[in-house]
């Protein structure tokens, strides 16, 4: 009796054993009965703040509105927020510790587009879903990861839709340009040179300034000197300001196009009437548009006072990636885990956030391919309103 | 000849921020024998502090000077009590690396303290645009050109007639005979700490209501140490003088040779002239560098 016992126990033993750890292999780092991590790394301090924080404030929301709504099936969102200050070393170091102490069941942001590009090969070998939403750039996603998403356009699609548009408005006219001496610089170099020899631009004036300059006095006279009509200012916030600026001084105002890392809406009021009617482009809606407006209008009860200050175009995008991140998660049900949310995220189409065009992924597209618009500015209400 | 004036006129006026900034940084050099790394960051919170008073008073502007120059002076007392004086007597090395501590602290105090967007000084004075014969240039500009030559002539005639200006000499040439004689070091110290920051701050203060104000104002700290080496680590006033050569370079270079020789152009005539005369254009012979 004993014998058979024991040897009906033993199968009994094994089988439960098994099925303990299959369940434990199943339920991924990140989550419990009541919570589910979102981890994120972003510049919280140093220059670029503007974006990383105003990005973190925009996943804050939609985490937000998720918790409130009941969160992910019943799991409360927390967010693990790193700061790397913008230094790639540090992004590294805090990707791994999102993953591996705070143990994120997925990750959002990533700082800007070295730090993405560099700490690519973490994100890969831990094979954490990943929707990146600051900086899309085509190393990102070509090839395509497994795991990793890219929620906005590529830079240089932006510049070619934004020296077109202004290429088409302006025939025949004489161009100037000026880039930073980076790789943000190159790209959108590379972007006006495509729509140079496509439309046989004049181009009169091409500068290259080293990343940090601040005065802007002798670029901008030799632009004045070159007769230039259409400029393309290729700084980013403090450059283009300082730009603009210059132009008043020397009593000169050529048709002018910024990118949308400059597009925030205080640069305006920096620009002062210099800034009035220059041209833009982005692929979220400017906050004087009724999509803009009531974004705000969502945002408010959400965020603190200070959070709410902080919101610019990158809290759209940041919102953006975080709503198509947990509707993928919750599409996967009581027991999400990483492969599910990886098929769900391939799977978004569609998907409405209110801040852009809708979502869309596929089989082997990682890359939501935003559609762009052109947008002027408006410095007596400090604002973007759009031109098509 | 418009072309060259105008480029003249740019040039003397962003030398003059220059110049400001390394003044300071030969101040701190002449009375401790240290190079202050923070200078820049120092800048940068004076200005931000200016900004703070300006929101709160609507922009007068008498009372943000008078407030920002009590906050400089507060400033620059605090570091060299709290941060700088425990390293009296320490390795050079030690005291040069706390200060780029310093830097790091105060540069990060900007987001948690402000934010980290640009935001304009306006205090209703130094945007206006004066034009002549097709040349611009705005009224904060000729304020912070006017501004330095007064600085130059008031330390000039301080260094050389006030009693409190040979007493710092005197520590700077030899602080143990200095103290000997009655002087006392830490007060020489603290005193050039606070005008160090009152002249960098003036400096951060015409930045703002010219350009504007952002977390990046620090990189001002990298542009104006070249002009103090080439005006001399410990001449106050060949700082100054190095600071509007260095904006005129750059700007003859960035507007005859194109926008890559602009950065260039200021570091190669430093090494130039260092060659020449490696103690700076005005500075003494007998100096250890770090």
């Amino acid at each position: 009796m004993r014998k058979y016992l024991t040897t009906l126990s033993l199968p009994l033993l094994l089988a439960g054993t098994l099925a303990a750890s299959d369940r434990a292999f199943a339920a991924e780092q990140g989550i419990t009965d009541t919570e589910i991590v979102i981890g994120d790394v972003e510049p919280l301090t140093g220059p670029p703040a503007l974006l990383g924080v105003a990005a973190s404030i925009g996943h804050k929301i939609a985490i937000a509105e998720a918790n409130n709504a009941g969160g992910i099936n019943g799991r409360k969102i927390k967010y693990v927020l790193e700061d790397d200050g913008y230094v790639t070393a540090r992004t590294i170091q805090g990707v791994k510790k999102v993953i591996e102490v705070d143990k994120a069941f997925a990750m959002l942001g990533i700082s800007g587009s070295g730090q993405s590009i560099a700490v690519m090969p973490v994100l890969e070998k831990a094979g954490i879903p990943t929707v990146i939403d600051v900086a899309p750039v085509k190393f990102l996603w070509e090839p395509p990861r497994k795991n990793v998403f890219v929620v906005g356009q590529s830079y240089e699609e932006g510049i070619i839709h934004l020296v077109t548009y202004l290429a088409e408005k302006n025939p025949g006219k004489k161009w100037g340009l000026i880039t930073q001496d980076d790789d943000y610089g190159i790209t959108v170099r590379d972007g006006f040179d495509t729509v140079v020899k496509a439309k046989k631009l004049n181009v009169v004036y091409s500068g290259n300034y080293k990343k940090g300059q601040r005065d802007f006095s002798s670029d901008m006279l030799q632009l004045k000197d070159s007769g230039a009509e259409v400029f393309l200012a290729g700084g980013i916030i403090a450059e283009n300001i300082a730009m603009m600026k210059e132009l008043e001084k020397l009593n000169v105002k050529p048709v002018t196009g910024i990118f949308w890392p400059g597009r925030i809406e205080p640069v305006l009021k920096l620009m002062g009437p210099a800034g009035n009617g220059i041209y833009a482009v982005d692929y979220v809606e400017p906050f004087a548009s009724a999509a803009g407006k009531a974004f705000l209008e969502k945002a408010k009860p959400l965020v603190s006072e200070a959070e709410f200050k902080g919101i610019n175009r990158y809290t759209m995008t940041g919102y953006a990636a975080a709503k198509v991140l947990i509707a993928a998660i919750a599409r996967c049900g009581k027991e999400p885990t990483w492969a599910c949310t990886i098929s769900e995220l391939e799977k978004t189409k569609s998907v409405e956030t209110g801040v852009m065009a809708p979502v869309s992924f596929g089989p082997g597209v990682r890359f939501s391919n935003q559609k762009l618009q052109i947008m002027q500015s408006d410095f007596p209400t400090l604002s973007f309103k759009p031109v098509n | 000849m418009q072309y060259l004036v105008q480029l003249l006129i740019s040039g003397l006026a962003i030398g003059a921020i220059y110049g400001l900034i390394a003044m300071g940084f030969a101040l701190i050099y002449k009375s401790t024998g240290l190079v202050n790394f923070a200078q820049g960051e120092m800048t940068m919170i004076v200005a931000y502090i200016a900004w703070s008073i300006s929101t709160s008073v609507d922009g007068n502007p008498f009372i943000v000077a008078i407030g920002a120059i009590i906050a400089a002076v507060a400033l620059g007392l605090v570091v060299e009590r709290v941060v700088m004086r425990p390293m009296l007597g320490e390795p050079v090395f030690a005291t040069v690396m706390v200060t780029i501590g310093l830097a790091v602290i105060l540069r990060s105090s900007i987001n948690f303290i402000w934010d980290a967007y640009p935001h304009d000084l306006d205090i209703g004075f130094g945007r206006g645009i004066l034009r002549a014969g097709g040349i611009g240039i705005r009224t904060g500009q000729i304020a912070v050109i006017a501004t330095l030559l007064a600085l130059l002539a008031a330390i000039w005639a301080f260094f050389r007639y006030s009693k409190f200006g040979v007493a710092m000499r005197a520590v700077a040439a030899d602080d143990r005979t200095a103290l000997l004689m009655g002087i006392s070091a830490p007060r020489v110290h603290a005193a050039a700490w606070a005008a160090s920051s009152v002249i960098a701050g003036i400096a951060g203060v015409f930045f703002a209501i010219s350009y504007d104000l952002s977390p990046a104002m620090f990189q001002l700290g990298l542009k104006a140490f070249p002009a103090t080496i080439l005006g001399g680590l410990d001449a106050v006033l060949g700082s100054g003088v190095g600071g509007l050569l260095i904006g005129i370079t750059e700007n003859l270079a960035g507007g005859y040779l194109g926008s890559g020789m602009k950065e260039v152009a200021g570091f190669l005539m430093i090494i130039v002239v260092l060659m020449v005369r490696p103690f700076g254009i005005f500075g003494e012979r007998d100096i250890e560098r770090v």
